[in-house]
């Protein structure tokens, strides 16, 4: 893409353990997770590069303990970065000083917390306008746009409850309506329906679309639900010991998983709920009738792929052809046999 | 002329407030005169008598409670103004290391003997009647045992900080008498009322004068008459190897101190103090109006020097005319 | 692997523990054909007393800390007659002059309905109408005037220094031992220095106050603090707060749990200090507690006694009703006057009895005169009832048989066990208990109080705390476990323990004394009165802390009542137990001085007898002893239950 990506990992490390730069610097390279851990230090971020651009989902998926969320804090600078850089807009942040950090989460960063992370003495209201009031904003306008954020949330009229009066799904509106207060660019949301029943946490998903289809923010979503981040992301980034399996989007993922880890999430999916058309274009076939759309699921296309008969079917977006898949391919993928592209 | 008039009136009226015999008390300073009180009755009163007393003559004051012992320390240093009961049995140590120290002036004597020495309720002496004698009740000795003192009697002592020196006066005069230090004055008390239930003899350390005498009535056993420097001299006494081998002085002082500023700051008022002299009977009427009649300090006092203007008026006109 | 290493370490422990009581032993066979510094090292406590002596008036005048000592004490003293003047009418700024206890008990009656319901309305307005009608109402005020001034800066200094040690690690590593000897340290040491450099009265009592309330306040701060969710915290990152902001919009509110238990922990101690601070000037129900006692005034004691304890629950009961009071939102539209409804009818009904006072004197003040005080006729019954025949025979035979069986043989075998018999035993106890660091500490400890002087005045302390909790253990313990079996038993004895921990206990003293004489039984029994109390508590906490599943599990497996308590409740709850054992054990430690006033020969009473000639050095060398044994007990316990509780993973 010709912009600069809105977030920038460079080479970025991040070591637990008593003296972390010290050890990074004299450590050789190539050392494996294990190693490392055997010289009383964990890796919690390894060497990841990766970029995220301007309204991109880029979901961050791995079992506990595989560093998604450090590396969110790392992003965040809630944590320091031990090594490589991080780039905000091309802003150099790695070792930005309290005050830049201050100002930079006051004006371009919002944050949505696993467990809410909300104050508990404060009320919905008092709650949703807390980084407006650190900014240090009037309380008229702190009022005005805490209860145009509650409004946007669907929270109207209870404003002036507890956060302990309300129910978890409740509470984790509260949460992203108190990071979306400021306006934030970037927004960061830590396994943010992880607490909740499968129920609300559909729901919130879809509140979490809608919200994204109006307001087209940058997210780095981190989540250990596969299925969650098949369904919200751009892209995936898959996590294991701290460093990045593979950072592709869902339909390549599930198409091709880089490595047998990623393949154990991959096998359990339904690969035709997830896989679209245009994935499977394939440049050396031709088709113009009866064209699918691009972004259609093959699932979504199920009947046509079985009773259609020719080899190649046309795929247009917006009306426009922009090329064909096989249709056999399809039709495996459609009857769970989309294991071929593996090897 | 009409200005020369105003003017001399002005400087006769001036002159008549100087001379004017109340005014001498305007030279004390308006801040407060702070009298300790401690925790028995006869104290309390006093203290609220004498404050009683300043507060007719236009002056500031105020009560803090503090312990009896710890008080010359305050004394020493301005915290309190003054101490209106100093014992030479108890307090006597505790006066001579403050005024040493310095910070302290002497404020003369009350006309009040105390003494403190080995008691007895008048049952007691039913069962040993020999008594007051401490021969006699060497020789009862065996009325006294208790079961962990053996076969020896026992005697309940002042607390030690009273530094009372029973134990001493014991082995002094090869007394058949274990000494037993109570831990408080009122533990003293608890061991009379107790005795009382069955009428069972006791010797125990006691004072005068003292609301106790009121409740239970009692006398002090003789001791060989106290000789001076019992205390420092082993020759004084009956055993020529020992101290403390005397009874206490069957005399001793109440005595009066002040912090060493009073003099200068408050001056009429430590004049005052200085003339003021209260009499045995008086000080324990002022005790049996608090642990008697049930009244309050404050109430007890003011009722007392309603009573009793012949005697106070006195004290403090001699330094205000 | 580990599992195996744990089982040899804990071996080695042992072994040595064994080894060091051995040596004790061994010393103690072979004392007679030992030097003499072993039986006793020579005294130093002179050398000591004299140097610090020194040290202390070096400090108090060549330092000149007397100087910035007795400014605070000016600022504290202006906070204290200011709140004087509006209690009890002390001709001082703002000179508003006493509220009438009518307008008081119904502010406090209605603060209790708005913070706990009717019941602690109830309580509230009780516990002052009482005082009001025993005639104790000016004496009340009195202590309030100081307390309303010392708890706050209690709890605001705690919380400083809290925040402090939660901020700093070093600045907490160096307050710990100091906290540790301030919690040890007598109450007679606090004395002298409170009266010399904070100027004898309400200001030197508030100081002491302070101090001995203020060490829970800072240890809850930290823990508050520290358990703050991260998520909390970094939600208030990244709304951008600054370190201040943090710490005020985020950090305190949260732990606001915490902090208003701190602040409950600082209002219980200041008004346990109540009777002990009025030897320093603390005005009120303390001081006239003690001209009562001194008079021989059992029925007023004890009704200043009731009043105490009522006054002790109603603030507890209040603080605790705010804790867990949590903010409420009201329906949308509701008008100014209804969300305020609260404030109103107190601004009202304070009004009502401000002016009601003023037509009807006996709601604005009651005298003594006046007042409903039965104390005569409690004397007369107490008397009697000491004086009862069978009263007499019984106190007597346990009189007898404690003194002459128990308390006398015991007292003479430790004071026969040579010094370093004494030191080592101890250190091997603290090493069989808390691993190689309690040993060590044990040994130094001890030895630093050989080395202070004061050996056989020591002992004696030592084994009357070690006999009153022992004794408390074997009546404690029972009680406990019997009271614990039922929910409704529980609250009852938690309940019992609430009221003999905040029952002045000077009061138990003078009964003690009519019972069982000045003698030895009568000091433990009145160590032990107050020792049971956390004993008692932490036993049944700990036992019904232990999680229904466990229970349940035993009950499945068949356990009689028997097994289940020994196999499964007691092993649990025996970390908490042991709390429980080291709090009560510094009570005992707290208690056995204060005995003094019943009459001892031990440490405390060469304590009280450094009051008459204000030897600050000596007071201090003998403060230090207690401190020391104290805290090597305290060491080996805390490390036991530390440990003990790894093991279980509670």
């Amino acid at each position: 893409m010709p912009q600069t990506p809105i977030i920038s990992c460079r080479n970025l490390w991040k070591l637990f353990g008593a003296n972390p730069e010290a050890y990074l610097t004299k450590m050789p390279p190539g050392h494996s997770y294990e190693q490392i851990l055997a010289d009383k230090y964990i890796a919690g971020v390894k060497d990841v590069s990766l970029d995220v651009h301007k309204g991109e989902i880029l979901v961050i998926m791995g079992l506990s303990g595989s560093g998604k969320s450090t590396l969110l804090r790392c992003m965040t600078r809630l944590h320091s970065i031990t090594g490589g850089a991080i780039l905000i807009e091309g802003q150099d942040i790695t070792n930005l000083e309290e005050r830049g950090l201050i100002e930079l989460r006051r004006s371009k960063m919002g944050m949505v917390f696993q467990s809410f992370g909300l104050l508990p003495h404060r009320t919905v209201l008092q709650n949703v306008a807390f980084p407006l009031e650190m900014r240090g904003q009037s309380k008229h306008d702190c009022r005005a746009r805490g209860l145009e954020m509650i409004k946007l949330v669907g929270l109207e009229g209870r404003e002036d409850y507890f956060p302990r009066e309300l129910s978890g799904g409740q509470q984790q509106r509260v949460g992203i309506a108190r990071s979306l207060a400021i306006e934030p660019d970037i927004w960061f949301l830590d396994e943010p329906f992880s607490a909740l029943d499968p129920l609300i946490r559909r729901e919130m998903q879809d509140e979490f679309l809608r919200l994204q289809a109006m307001l087209h923010k940058t997210i780095i979503f981190v989540t250990h639900d596969f299925n969650e981040a098949l369904r919200l992301a751009d892209r995936i980034a898959i996590m294991k010991e701290g460093a990045i399996e593979q950072c592709d989007t869902p339909d390549q993922i599930v198409l091709k998983p880089a490595t047998e880890y990623v393949s154990k999430f991959t096998e359990e999916v339904e690969k035709s709920r997830v896989i679209h058309a245009e994935t499977l274009i394939d440049p050396k076939l031709k088709a113009t009738r009866n064209p699918v759309a691009a972004h259609a699921t093959i699932h979504a296309i199920a009947q046509r792929i079985v009773e259609d008969d020719t080899a190649a079917i046309a795929v247009a977006r917006e009306g426009k052809i922009i090329g064909a898949m096989p249709r056999q391919a399809a039709f495996d993928i459609l009857m769970g046999r989309g294991d071929a592209q593996n090897n | 002329m009409k200005s020369i008039n105003k003017l001399t009136k002005i400087l006769t009226m001036a002159g008549a407030l100087a001379f004017a015999p109340g005014l001498a008390v305007a030279e004390d300073s308006s801040d407060p005169i702070i009298i300790p009180i401690h925790n028995w009755s006869s104290q309390i009163v006093m203290s609220n008598v004498v404050g009683q007393m300043y507060e007719s003559m236009g002056l500031n004051v105020e009560y803090v409670t503090t312990d009896s012992q710890a008080v010359y320390e305050s004394v020493r240093l301005g915290d309190v103004t003054l101490e209106l009961e100093v014992w030479e049995g108890a307090f006597g140590a505790s006066y001579r290391a403050a005024l040493a120290k310095g910070g302290m002036v002497d404020a003369g004597e009350h006309n009040a003997i105390t003494r403190e020495d080995w008691w007895y309720p008048l049952w007691t002496k039913e069962a040993c009647p020999g008594l007051p004698s401490w021969e006699a009740l060497n020789e009862c000795a065996d009325l006294f045992r208790t079961a962990e003192t053996g076969d020896k009697g026992r005697y309940l002592d002042g607390p030690v900080d009273w530094l009372k020196h029973g134990q001493e006066r014991a082995e002094a005069l090869d007394m058949n008498f274990t000494v037993i230090n109570a831990g408080s004055a009122a533990a003293l008390w608890a061991e009379i009322g107790a005795a009382e239930a069955n009428k069972r003899p006791v010797v125990v350390f006691n004072w005068t004068p003292n609301f106790a005498e009121a409740v239970w009535e009692g006398e002090f056993v003789e001791f060989p008459t106290w000789e001076d420097g019992c205390d420092k001299d082993p020759a004084k006494g009956p055993n020529p190897n020992a101290l403390y081998d005397c009874g206490n002085p069957a005399t001793g002082y109440l005595r009066k101190v002040a912090h060493h500023e009073m003099t200068t700051k408050w001056p009429s008022a430590y004049c005052v103090l200085s003339n003021i002299s209260f009499t045995n009977p008086q000080i324990a009427e002022m005790a049996k109006m608090v642990d008697v009649d049930e009244l309050e300090p404050e109430e007890a006092a003011s009722k007392w020097l309603k009573g009793n203007k012949g005697v106070t008026q006195p004290w403090i006109d001699a330094c205000t005319t | 692997m580990p599992k195996i290493t744990r089982i040899t370490r804990l071996g080695r422990q042992t072994q040595m523990g064994l080894l060091l009581l051995l040596m004790g032993g061994a010393i103690t066979l072979a004392q007679a054909y030992l030097p003499d510094f072993l039986h006793r090292l020579p005294s130093w406590s002179d050398l000591w007393a004299a140097g610090l002596d020194r040290f202390f008036s070096w400090v108090q005048n060549d330092l000149g800390l007397i100087y910035v000592t007795r400014a605070i004490a000016g600022w504290l003293g202006f906070l204290i007659d200011a709140a004087a003047n509006i209690l009890y009418g002390k001709s001082r700024w703002p000179r508003i002059d006493a509220l009438p206890w009518s307008a008081v008990t119904a502010l406090v009656a209605l603060m209790g309905w708005y913070l706990g319901g009717w019941r602690l309305a109830l309580l509230g307005g009780f516990s002052l109408f009482w005082t009001a009608m025993v005639g104790q109402w000016k004496w009340t005020m009195e202590t309030m005037s100081v307390i309303v001034v010392a708890a706050p800066l209690g709890f605001l200094l705690g919380l400083g220094l809290g925040i402090a040690s939660w901020k700093w690690a070093r600045f907490e590593a160096a307050l710990r031992p100091i906290l540790a000897i301030l919690q040890t340290l007598p109450f007679f040491s606090y004395l002298l220095p409170a009266v010399i450099f904070f100027k004898v009265g309400p200001t030197a009592a508030s100081v002491a106050t302070i101090i001995y309330a203020m060490p829970p306040m800072i240890l809850m701060t930290a823990l508050g603090l520290k358990q703050v969710p991260q998520e909390v915290v970094e939600a208030g990152k990244m709304s951008g707060c600054t370190r201040w902001q943090m710490l005020v919009r985020v950090y305190l509110p949260s732990a606001r749990t915490e902090l208003l238990v701190g602040l409950n922990q600082v209002i219980m101690l200041s008004l346990a200090m109540v009777v002990l601070t009025s030897f320093i000037g603390m005005p009120g129900l303390g001081a006239k507690l003690l001209v009562m006692m001194n008079s021989f005034k059992l029925g007023h004691s004890f009704e200043i006694g009731i009043t105490i304890v009522l006054l002790a629950a109603t603030l507890d009961r209040l603080s605790k009703a705010w804790v867990v009071k949590q903010p409420k939102h009201f329906a949308k539209g509701t008008p100014w006057w209804q969300r305020h409804q609260a404030w109103l009818i107190c601004l009202g009904v304070f009004v009502f009895f401000m002016l009601m006072a003023q037509i009807f004197p006996f709601l604005n003040q009651i005298s003594r005169g006046d007042s409903f005080s039965v104390g005569k006729e409690l004397d007369v019954l107490i008397k009697a009832f000491l004086g009862l025949g069978f009263v007499q025979v019984i106190t007597g035979s346990i009189r007898w048989f404690f003194n002459i069986w128990v308390l006398v043989p015991t007292e003479q075998g430790i004071l026969y066990l040579p010094t370093f018999a004494v030191i080592f035993i101890v250190s091997g106890l603290s090493w069989l208990l808390g691993g190689w660091r309690s040993g060590v500490i044990g040994f130094v400890f001890f030895t630093g109080v050989a080395v202070l002087g004061w050996w056989d005045r020591a002992m004696l302390t030592l084994h009357a705390t070690l006999t009153a909790t022992l004794l408390a253990m074997l009546l404690g313990m029972p009680l406990a476990i019997w009271a614990a079996r039922r929910k409704r038993r529980s609250e009852v004895m938690i309940l019992i323990c609430d009221i003999a921990q905040t029952f002045p206990s000077f009061i138990y003293l003078l009964p003690a004394i009519m019972l069982f004489g000045i003698t030895p039984i009568t000091v433990i029994l009145a160590i032990l009165i107050f020792t049971m109390v956390p004993i008692v508590r932490y036993t049944v906490e700990g036992l019904r802390g232990v999680s229904p599943e466990i229970t349940e599990a035993a009950d499945m497996s068949g356990a009689t009542r028997r097994q289940k308590l020994w196999y499964t409740q007691l092993p649990l709850a025996m970390p908490t137990i042991a709390v429980g054992l080291n709090q009560a054990l510094m009570f005992a430690f707290f208690m056995v001085i204060i005995a003094a006033f019943i009459g001892t020969r031990d440490l405390g009473q060469e304590m009280q007898r450094t009051l008459a000639g204000t030897h600050l050095g000596k007071n201090f060398t003998l403060g230090f002893s207690v401190v020391l044994i104290a805290l090597t007990f305290d060491i080996a316990i805390n490390a036991w239950a530390e440990k003990r509780r790894k093991i279980l993973g509670l």
